[in-house]
C-alpha cells in the first residue's frame, strides 16, 4: 500500500465516520415512523449555522457551542413531531391506516421552507464555523490531516458509540425498539408511542445538527449546504438497512472509502455516482440492505 | 342636417380627445420595465446575484432621480432563476410575454444565461449579459446579445500572461463543472499554447455541489505544480481552498495560487478562508486604486450608502448595463426592440467602468466591450481589503515576481 493510499484510506474512513453521524439520525426517523424525512439535511443546515453564529456573534467558547447546536436541532425535532408529525399519525396504533405519502410531502415542504428561511434571514452568504484546535496540519506517517478534521472525527465516534449504546441499554431505547419492531404490539403492552416518536424526532434532529456543527470549520454554513448531508444519508440508510442503526455505520464507511479511493482511480467526476451505482446494485440484488428485513408491515 | 352631423362629429371628436389625452399623459409618464434575471435562492450563487440586484437598484435609482429616460422612470421586474437553465428560460420567458419588458438583463451565471438568451434570441428582444463569461454567450452571434462584462478569453490570457510573468513550468486549473469553469479552464490552456509553449498545463472539473475535494487535492500534495488556478466559485471555492492550505499545497513556497473568479470582493471571503487566502494571486475586475470615471465613483458611493459595503466588480457591471439600456432607449427615441438593438449595437458611452462599445468580430468578440478593465492584485494579511491589497499589475503591464509575497518554506 503506497502512501497516497494510506492517505486515501484514512481520508475515507474519517468521511465515512462523519457521514454515519448525518445518517444514523435518519435510519432512526425511519425505524419508528416508517417515514423517510426530507427535511433531514436541513438539521444538519441548521446545527450548521447555529454553532457557527453561536460561537462568532456571541462569542460562546466553541465547546459550549457544539453541545447547544445539538439542542437546538433536538428542538427544531421536537417541534417538527408536534406541529408537523403528530397530525399526520395520531389517534392510529397501525401504521397501515397512516397516510404516510403525507409525510413526504410535509417533510419536503419544511426542506424548502427551512433552506429560504435561512437564507431571507441570515442570508445567502458562507459562514465557516470556527475550528475546536487551531492546529491547521497534523501529520500522523504519511497522512496530513487537520486538526480540527482528526479531533472532529474522534469526538463522532464518541457520539455515535454513546447514541448505541442508549438505544440498546437505555430504558427509552428499549421502547424505542420495541416500536420500531411493532408499533401496534409495543402501545399494548403500555409503550406511549408517541412518546418514542418524540424521543426519535429529538434524537434524529439532534444529532444530524451536531454533525453540521462539528462539520461546519471544514464545509462552510450555508443555506443550501444540507443538500449533501441528505443524499448521502438517504444512500447510506438503504444500504445498511432501513431503520438499522448497525447497518448505517458500516455502510457509511464503507462509501467514505469506496468514493475517496474511487475519485483518484476512476474519475473525482463520478465520486458522488459511486454511492448511487451501489445503490442501485442493492436495490437490484438486496433490496433489504446489509442489515434490513426483508419485508415490511403492511 | 349635414350642420347636425358635423357638430355631433366635432363633439365626439372632442370628447374622445378629452378622454384621450390623459390616457396619452399617463403612457408618457408609464415606467419604462426592465426585466432582471438572477438568482435569489440556492443552489446558484445567492452572493452575486445580491450584489447585481444591488447594483440595478442604484444605477435605476441615479436614473429616475435625474428624471427618468425621456420623462418616464425605469421599473425592474425581477424573477429569480436560483442559477438554473431551466428556471432562467422560464424566466425570460415570463418577462418578454407577460411582463412586456423593454429589455432583459442581470444575468451572472453562464448557464442560466445560456438558456435565457436562446428566449430572448427568439422573441428579438435585447438581452444586456451582465456577468455570464462563457465565450459560448458570444460565439451564438445573436444579435439581441450584449455584453459589457468579462469573457473567459480575456481572463484566459490574464492568467496565462501571470503564469508566465512568474516562470512556473506546472499549472493546475480547478474548474466547476459549469459552462464557465470548464470555458475557462479550456481558454487558459489556449492562451498558454500561445504565450507560454514550454508550461505544462491540465484543468480538474470538480461538482460545485461537492463538500468534500480531499480526493483531488491529495495527489497534487505528493506531486504539487508550480502554480494552482482556481476557476470555481462560493461557497465550493472556499472549501477547495481550505483544503489546498490543510494539505500544505498552496498558496505555499512551492505553488502560487491564482484566482481567475473574483473571489475577493465577496463579502463573505475572509470569514471563509482565514489563512488559505494569504498569498492568493487575483485576477480582479475592479480595485479601488483603478483608474475610474465619475459616473463609477458615483455609483460606488451611492452602494456604500445603502449597503454599508465597499463597492464590488458586480456592482458596476450591472449598473453598466442597465445605464447602457437607458442609453439605447434615449438615442432610438423608442422602446421598439428593433430600435433599441440597433442603437445598442452602435453604443459609444462611458459607463462606471470606461468607455463602452461593442466589436462586430464574429467568435467570443461578438457584441462584447473587448476593453474590459482589469488588474491584478495579491491578497498580503489575512482580514485585508481589496483596497489595501497589492496592486501587482494593471491590463497590459509586466508583472514582477520578485515583488510578490511567497509563504516561507
Amino acid at each position: 500500500m503506497s502512501g497516497i493510499d494510506v492517505d486515501l484510506a484514512v481520508n475515507g474512513l474519517i468521511t465515512g465516520v462523519f457521514y454515519a453521524l448525518m445518517a444514523i439520525g435518519l435510519s432512526l426517523i425511519f425505524g419508528i415512523l416508517k417515514i423517510v424525512n426530507f427535511a433531514h439535511g436541513e438539521f444538519y443546515m441548521v446545527g450548521a449555522y447555529a454553532y457557527t453564529l453561536i460561537a462568532l456573534a456571541l462569542g460562546v467558547p466553541v465547546w459550549i457551542a457544539l453541545p447547544l447546536a445539538f439542542v437546538v436541532g433536538a428542538l427544531l425535532g421536537w417541534l417538527t413531531e408536534r406541529t408537523l408529525m403528530r397530525p399526520l399519525y395520531a389517534g392510529y396504533t397501525s401504521w397501515g391506516l397512516m397516510r404516510d405519502e403525507y409525510a413526504v410531502i410535509v417533510t419536503f415542504g419544511l426542506s424548502l421552507f427551512l433552506i429560504n428561511f435561512v437564507d431571507k434571514v441570515i442570508g445567502p452568504y458562507a459562514y465557516r464555523g470556527p475550528p475546536l484546535v487551531e492546529t491547521s496540519r497534523v501529520v500522523l506517517g504519511p497522512v496530513l490531516i487537520s486538526g480540527h478534521r482528526l479531533l472532529a472525527a474522534g469526538i463522532a465516534i464518541a457520539v455515535i458509540a454513546v447514541t448505541a449504546a442508549l438505544i440498546k441499554w437505555s430504558f427509552w431505547g428499549q421502547q424505542i425498539r420495541a416500536v420500531s419492531q411493532n408499533r401496534l404490539g409495543a402501545s399494548l403492552a403500555g409503550i406511549d408511542t408517541a412518546k418514542a416518536s418524540v424521543i426519535v424526532f429529538m434524537l434524529s434532529g439532534g444529532l444530524a445538527a451536531f454533525a453540521g456543527a462539528l462539520l461546519s470549520p471544514v464545509i462552510n454554513a450555508s443555506p443550501d449546504v444540507g443538500i449533501f448531508p441528505a443524499i448521502k444519508s438517504y444512500i447510506i440508510v438503504v444500504l445498511g438497512g432501513m431503520g438499522s442503526v448497525p447497518g448505517a455505520i458500516i455502510a457509511s464507511l464503507f462509501l467514505g472509502v469506496i468514493e475517496s479511493f474511487g475519485a483518484v482511480y476512476i474519475s473525482f467526476q463520478y465520486r458522488d455516482a459511486f454511492g448511487l451505482i451501489l445503490l442501485m446494485l442493492f436495490l437490484l440484488f438486496r433490496p433489504q440492505g446489509l442489515f434490513g428485513e426483508k419485508g415490511r408491515e403492511v | 342636417m349635414a350642420g347636425l352631423l358635423r357638430r355631433d362629429m366635432l363633439g365626439v371628436a372632442l370628447t374622445v380627445a378629452a378622454i384621450m389625452l390623459p390616457v396619452a399623459g399617463a403612457q408618457a409618464a408609464d415606467p419604462i420595465k426592465v426585466g432582471v434575471t438572477i438568482t435569489q435562492s440556492p443552489p446558484g450563487s445567492v452572493v452575486q446575484g445580491t450584489q447585481v440586484k444591488d447594483g440595478l437598484e442604484v444605477a435605476a435609482k441615479i436614473i429616475n432621480d435625474a428624471g427618468g429616460v425621456d420623462g418616464r422612470k425605469i421599473e425592474l421586474v425581477i424573477e429569480d432563476t436560483q442559477g438554473l437553465p431551466e428556471k432562467a428560460r422560464a424566466a425570460v420567458e415570463k418577462l418578454a410575454t407577460r411582463d412586456k419588458v423593454v429589455a432583459i438583463t442581470g444575468e451572472h451565471q453562464s448557464s442560466a444565461a445560456l438558456a435565457g438568451i436562446e428566449v430572448a434570441h427568439r422573441y428579438k428582444i435585447p438581452y444586456i449579459n451582465t456577468n455570464g463569461w462563457s465565450d459560448v454567450i458570444r460565439e451564438k452571434g445573436y444579435p439581441e446579445v450584449f455584453n459589457p462584462g468579462n469573457y473567459n478569453s480575456r481572463v484566459g490570457a490574464a492568467a496565462a500572461a501571470t503564469m508566465k510573468e512568474l516562470g512556473v513550468k506546472r499549472v493546475v486549473s480547478i474548474a466547476e463543472n459549469t459552462d464557465y469553469g470548464i470555458g475557462l479552464a479550456k481558454a487558459i490552456g489556449e492562451a498558454l499554447k500561445k504565450i507560454a509553449p514550454d508550461v505544462q498545463y491540465k484543468y480538474e472539473t470538480l461538482d460545485r455541489a461537492s463538500k468534500d475535494f480531499l480526493p483531488a487535492i491529495l495527489p497534487m500534495r505528493a506531486n504539487a505544480p508550480d502554480a494552482i488556478i482556481n476557476l470555481m466559485l462560493p461557497p465550493a471555492a472556499y472549501i477547495m481552498m481550505n483544503q489546498l492550505y490543510e494539505q500544505g499545497v498552496a498558496p505555499s513556497a512551492k505553488t502560487w495560487l491564482y484566482d481567475g473568479s473574483g473571489l475577493a470582493d465577496y463579502p463573505d471571503f475572509w470569514q471563509n478562508v482565514k489563512e488559505a487566502g494569504k498569498g492568493m494571486l487575483v485576477f480582479g475586475l475592479y480595485h479601488p486604486k483603478m483608474a475610474q470615471p465619475a459616473l463609477g465613483k458615483q455609483v460606488g458611493e451611492a452602494y456604500t450608502a445603502k449597503t454599508k459595503n465597499e463597492p464590488n466588480r458586480l456592482l458596476f457591471q450591472a449598473a453598466d448595463s442597465l445605464f447602457l439600456i437607458a442609453d439605447a432607449i434615449k438615442r432610438a427615441k423608442s422602446t421598439d426592440s428593433g430600435a433599441l438593438i440597433k442603437a445598442l449595437g452602435e453604443t459609444k458611452y462611458t459607463g462606471t467602468r470606461g468607455e463602452i462599445t461593442f466589436s462586430k468580430d464574429k467568435g467570443y468578440a461578438f457584441n462584447q466591450w473587448l476593453d474590459v478593465p482589469y488588474v491584478t492584485f495579491q491578497l498580503t494579511e489575512v482580514n485585508q481589503k481589496v483596497g489595501d491589497s497589492a496592486l501587482v499589475s494593471q491590463a497590459g503591464q509586466p508583472l514582477d515576481p520578485a515583488k510578490l509575497w511567497k509563504p516561507a518554506k
